[in-house]
């Protein structure tokens, strides 16, 4: 027998190790929901709580310092924007009573900093500051000021992760910007960079989608609103079969820059314009209805 | 030329630990930024200092503290950063007693190894998606910066750690 096996210290070299990769195997074969709600946990009611609102300070810290310039030109860009958005906005309401639609509902979002980690795998799911405390739900869409980013996956006191599009998990229903073809945008295995690339797969075999074409959510499916910008075509990643054709996209918010989202609320009263716009129009319909059935 | 070094106690180790807790979640985003690939991973160097002078028992133990507060961080697949530290954490102490010396050059490779190990598993663990591109794209300038920031932290503070060095 070796010199000093028999030693308690010796003993739980031999044993810990075992029970410890074991427990981490059985964690990686559990249930995504149960792994999401431990991390969530993890995340509410351990000292971590305590480094994400230190990791949450820095971030603010070093926006407030680093990017107010950046801010600033947004800002400007934006009022100059605005200005010409007050006539559209009482020229598309007019336009709106004359078809007989309600008013355009607003929706109103949260902002949060994203708090970079360092696993590979950061880029699928974020870390962001913001969380139920704060109206943050599960499902809220995710966006960056250029697009769309993902969607609220688990939520904790204090924080949220939001699953990115480069989540093997994430579908989105898209449309072309004309509203031509309909898909669906996921992540496909990256070829040469750090994260997956974006690709939309749509059934229509016959018509093609130009180089350069901007892809937006189509609104369908009740998680994103409609219009948003996704990415736009960046050639054709492959062809199945001879009746579905897949698009490779460059998105419009890029993962590995972002540094804030809004996190669009999705409450009773800030459906999508679209959903509201499709009640509206067959609760007329039904009513035209029966006043047709009546004697 | 060996430096000697007395052994640290336990509160030096702990004051080393909550140092580099405070470079991960407080400097670290002020430097860097969403620069991640270019920012040192103080939380993996201070797992690492500690298992590579601790038992296979207490590396395990440490890595699994760790992996378990990395999957809560980054959920994208619960258990994969788990696995990973568990592993690196085990073989970091275990590894360090049978093969290595305490050379200040074999320490940056181990530190930067150990980066690199952790980060392969967490990708294969993750599964969907490409392995070698992440790692030698993002993974690669990562490794490099940790480990030489490992090397000047082990330098500076080689009595808190417990290092030896031959010079």
């Amino acid at each position: 027998m070796p010199i000093g096996v028999d030693r308690p210290e010796a003993r739980r070299d031999a044993w810990l190790p075992l029970v410890c990769i074991g427990l981490a195997v059985a964690a990686l074969f559990l249930p995504a929901r149960i792994g999401y709600d431990v991390a969530a946990a993890l995340r509410a009611w351990s000292p971590l709580r305590a480094l994400i609102w230190l990791q949450e300070q820095a971030v603010l810290g070093r926006t407030s310092a680093g990017r107010f310039a950046v801010v600033t030109a947004q800002r400007d860009s934006a009022i100059l924007a605005a200005r010409r958005a007050d006539q559209l906005d009482s020229e598309n309401r007019r336009l709106r009573l004359l078809l007989g639609l309600g008013d355009r509902l607003a929706t109103p979002f949260v902002t949060a900093e994203v708090l970079r980690q360092e696993l590979p795998t950061d880029g699928r799911t974020l870390l962001v500051s913001a969380g139920g405390e704060r109206g943050v739900r599960i499902f809220q869409p995710a966006l960056a000021p250029e697009g769309m980013v993902g969607m609220v996956r688990t939520i904790a006191p204090g924080s949220a992760v939001v699953m990115t599009w480069a989540h093997p998990e994430f579908r989105a229903s898209a449309v072309t910007e004309d509203g031509r073809l309909f898909g669906i945008v996921a992540a496909s295995g990256g070829r040469d960079g750090t994260l997956p690339e974006m690709v939309f797969r749509t059934a229509s075999y016959r018509d093609t989608i130009p180089q350069g074409a901007l892809i937006l959510t189509s609104g369908l499916g009740g998680v994103f609103p409609s219009g948003v910008p996704v990415g736009r075509v960046a050639g054709l990643a492959r062809e199945q079969k001879t009746w579905e054709r897949v698009y490779r996209l460059v998105p419009t918010a890029n993962l590995g820059t972002v540094d804030h989202l809004l996190l669009l609320q999705r409450d009773s009263a800030a459906v999508p314009a679209a959903i509201a716009d499709s009640a509206f129009r067959r609760r007329q319909e039904e009513q035209v209805r029966e006043e047709d059935d009546e004697p | 030329m060996r430096m000697r070094v007395e052994r640290a106690s336990t509160g030096q180790m702990v004051l080393a630990s909550v140092l580099l807790l405070l470079l991960h979640f407080w400097v670290r985003p002020r430097l860097f930024g969403t620069d991640s690939q270019w920012a040192p991973d103080f939380l993996l160097l201070a797992f690492l200092l500690f298992a590579m002078h601790s038992g296979p028992g207490a590396g395990a133990l440490a890595g699994f503290l760790v992996g378990l507060a990395e999957d809560a961080l980054v959920p994208a697949r619960f258990g994969a950063g788990l696995l990973a530290h568990t592993l690196v954490g085990t073989v970091a102490a275990w590894g360090r007693s049978v093969f290595f010396t305490d050379n200040l050059l074999v320490t940056a490779l181990f530190l930067g190894a150990g980066l690199w190990l952790r980060d392969l598993i967490v990708l294969l663990a993750s599964g969907g998606g490409d392995v070698l591109g992440p790692l030698l794209t993002a993974g690669a300038p990562h490794a490099l910066v940790t480990a030489l920031t490992g090397t000047l932290l082990v330098l500076l503070f080689r009595q808190w750690f417990s290092v030896r060095l031959d010079l």
